[in-house]
């Protein structure tokens, strides 16, 4: 059986609307917590989800996915920016319309482990939002039974504790929870990195089962770009707080045009030897700069091996090219065009 | 022939539990041959970590341990502690996932390459130090001379592994073992701890013994490899015997449920169903029984010896269906 996502149009309004969000973190120090810095976690992200669609967003550590999505989801307060969810304003909306529109928008954390509580026996677990959201217990608890079916759980598993459960079977009961409200949108952190791969094709096959099931629509975090390529329809690429490169999957892969997304899908090993022998890598120098301590200019021109003197004064804005095909770079590659040749032929 | 470096000879490991016996790695035997990358994969539970940790003599004094780990000229388990510890940073050096299991916190980064240089070379402590920031530059550690006198965490995590590669490799050792060195590390920083090790290596002449879950990995940099299920070797062979021409239902499931990035698109996952073995209730029989696309009631009975596939005794698989595989997997194939 195939499942090729880019046949699916992307038409009409987004899902979720992003834009031009920001969440900053205060570095305080001393006695009285005085405020010495501030980390940029996002740094002025513009996105558009759409209705059925896969959106990966990868990066690596520290560039701010996990902020992205809780701060969508406002369960971190924006420092500015604006989060619509078809074509309501979810920022401004107030507590009481905030709680309707949670139902609309869920999230699954990476931490299987961590994420579900140990006294509550899984039906519990899977009811809980519906019983938040007023349904009776009757009702709560028929619907998770319903749920632990589709997510692939034997149905006697409800009476069952988390501890009883192994990694991939904890991340059903997560997604069976978040799926409990019927919602339009999962935004999906790194659900499938903890485990381990047999395991994780399951989670990956389960979540695109589910998608063509209820028409829902995803943000598919993760710093695993083979699994991002995947599952995604569209796929937006982050370092330190922004959005470099943002494309429908096919473009990305095959043409990716900013220097960092080139020199990250070089970095990933290919399980084939043969592969791996002729493969020419760019080994990207230096380290991920703090985001305490952003560059000036191009925040990836520390690490760039084609950064010239006008990336160091401005910032790249995001530009649209003839594929459409966003990035945000002076010097983006044309399809087909190496970083490592372009460095060379600059004598790098 | 030349001698392997180290040889694992039917190594079995149990750890004693209030839960029962963990019998961790169970009649391992396989053999790392000098200047060679031996990887051992399998997913986590396998017994990669305590197969290590075996050759290392560091793990719990109540653990019950079989069988020899032959290491120039002796086996290791039969030493005294004096002479374990002379093959600990001098014969066998180790790295791990974390840097700081290795690193001393308090102490500055080039007294503790030149603490190692110490405990080996007649040298003054002068020529230590410069030791070991020729040491620092040699795996790519930039402005070695400064950086000889920060602490490890004055270090970023991709520099800190670094440094534990010029401290593991201060010796000179005829093999390194490496514990999923760069699983904690993004994919930019781990390319480049993948090419410091290959340097080091090249440099020095050590084996790797690499223990890694990631393919990728395992395809970029080993010239053989050890398939591990369950405690037990299921696999093993030279990476291309073992890639391209794999002779277990294991390895092959493995194989084709990670996503990768030079797959057809839109093609569905094949997982594997079911869980990894529960090692205080193992299943009877084949460990990978319950979970194999090609069990029947034999493979629950009792488990498979490792055989030999092909002529030349390089190439190794456990399964009692060996004969009918290739037939087994062509069928799969066109389903
Ligand atoms: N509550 C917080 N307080 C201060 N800094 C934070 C907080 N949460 C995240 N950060 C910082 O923000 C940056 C982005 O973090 P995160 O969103 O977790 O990245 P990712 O999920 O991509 O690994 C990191 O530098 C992180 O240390
Ligand atoms: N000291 C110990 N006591 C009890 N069980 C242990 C101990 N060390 C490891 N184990 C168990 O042995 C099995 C193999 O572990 P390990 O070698 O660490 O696996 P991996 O292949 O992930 O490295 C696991 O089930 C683990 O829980
Ligand atoms: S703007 Fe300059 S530094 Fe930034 S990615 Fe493009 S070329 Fe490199
Ligand atoms: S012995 Fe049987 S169960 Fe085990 S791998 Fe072979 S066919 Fe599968
Ligand atoms: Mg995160
Ligand atoms: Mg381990």
């Amino acid at each position: 059986m195939t499942n090729d996502p880019t046949t699916l149009p992307a038409h009409g309004d987004p899902v979720l609307r992003v834009d031009n969000l920001v969440k900053e973190f205060p570095i305080q120090a001393g006695l009285f917590r005085r405020q010495v810095g501030l980390v940029q976690a996002v740094s002025g992200v513009s996105l558009d989800i759409h209705e059925h669609e896969t959106l990966g967003v990868v990066g690596e550590s520290g560039c701010g996915k996990t902020t992205l999505g809780r701060t969508i989801l406002r369960l971190l307060e924006a420092t500015s920016g604006s989060v619509t969810y078809k074509g309501e304003s979810v920022s401004g909306a107030p507590n009481s319309r905030m709680r309707e529109l949670r139902r609309h928008m869920q999230i699954v954390f990476q931490d299987p482990f961590a994420s579900l509580n140990p006294r509550m026996a899984v039906r519990d677990i899977i009811a809980e939002p519906l019983r938040i959201h007023g349904e009776s217990r009757a009702v709560a608890s028929a619907r998770a039974n319903e749920l632990i079916d589709a997510v692939g759980l034997l149905s006697d598993y409800g009476n069952r504790y988390p501890h009883e459960f192994s990694g991939g079977q904890r991340q059903r009961i997560g997604i069976a929870r978040a799926l409990a409200l019927q919602p339009t949108l999962i935004i999906l952190d790194e659900p499938v990195s903890a485990l381990d791969v047999s395991v994780q094709a399951q989670v990956v096959n389960l979540l695109e089962d589910l998608q063509n099931e209820f028409k829902l629509s995803y943000m598919f975090i993760a710093h695993d770009l083979s699994v991002v390529r995947h599952i995604s329809d569209r796929v937006a690429v982050m370092y330190l707080g922004k959005v470099v490169e943002v494309a429908d999957r096919d473009s990305i892969y095959d043409r990716p045009s900013h220097p960092y997304t080139q020199s990250l899908l070089s970095a990933v090993p290919v399980a084939d030897p043969n592969a791996e022998r002729n493969r020419r890598r760019i080994v990207l120098e230096g380290d991920l700069p703090s985001p305490a301590a952003v560059p000036s200019g191009c925040r990836f021109r520390t690490r760039c091996p084609i950064a010239a003197e006008r990336c160091s004064y401005e910032e790249p804005e995001m530009q649209t090219l003839a594929d459409g095909h966003e990035v945000a770079c002076h010097f983006p590659l044309s399809p087909g065009e190496s970083l490592i040749e372009v460095a060379a032929a600059r004598g790098r | 022939m030349t001698e392997p470096v180290i040889s694992f000879d039917d190594l079995s490991v149990s750890f004693p539990t209030d839960d029962g016996m963990v019998r961790a790695v169970r009649n391992v035997s396989f053999d790392v041959e000098p200047g060679e990358v031996m990887a051992v994969v399998g997913e986590s539970g396998s017994g990669k970590s305590v197969t290590a940790l075996a050759a290392m003599r560091l793990h719990p004094g109540s653990t019950e341990i079989t069988g020899e780990v032959r290491f120039g000229g002796r086996d290791l388990l039969g030493i005294g502690e004096k002479e374990m510890r002379r093959v600990r940073g001098n014969g066998i050096a180790m790295i791990f996932q974390d840097p700081m299991t290795a690193l001393n916190p308090v102490m500055k980064v080039g007294a503790q390459i030149a603490e190692m240089v110490l405990t080996h070379d007649d040298v003054s402590k002068k020529e230590a130090w410069t030791r070991a920031a020729d040491l620092l530059e040699s795996v790519g550690v930039p402005e070695p001379g400064r950086r000889v006198k920060q602490y490890p965490h004055e270090f970023s995590g991709g520099m800190r592994q670094r440094a534990m590669i010029a401290m593991a490799i201060a010796n000179g050792p005829d093999l390194l073992i490496a514990d999923e060195p760069t699983t904690a590390l993004d994919v930019t920083i781990q390319a480049q701890v993948l090419e410091v090790m290959k340097t080091a290596q090249e440099a020095t002449g050590a084996a790797i013994l690499l223990i890694t879950h990631d393919l990728g990995v395992v395809a970029g940099i080993a010239d053989r490899v050890v398939v591990m299920y369950g405690g037990r070797v299921f696999e093993s062979g030279s990476a291309d015997q073992v890639f391209y021409r794999s002779q277990n239902p294991y390895t092959r499931g493995l194989m084709s449920s990670i996503p990768r990035l030079d797959a057809p698109k839109g093609e569905r996952l094949i997982p594997i169903p079911g869980t990894p073995p529960n090692v205080l209730n193992p299943p009877s029989g084949c460990a990978f029984g319950p979970r194999c696309a090609f069990a029947s009631d034999g493979c629950h009975e009792a488990h498979a010896e490792l055989m030999s596939v092909g002529f030349d005794g390089t190439h190794r698989s456990r399964c009692h269906k060996l004969a009918e595989l290739p037939d087994l997997f062509a069928a799969a194939e066109t389903r």
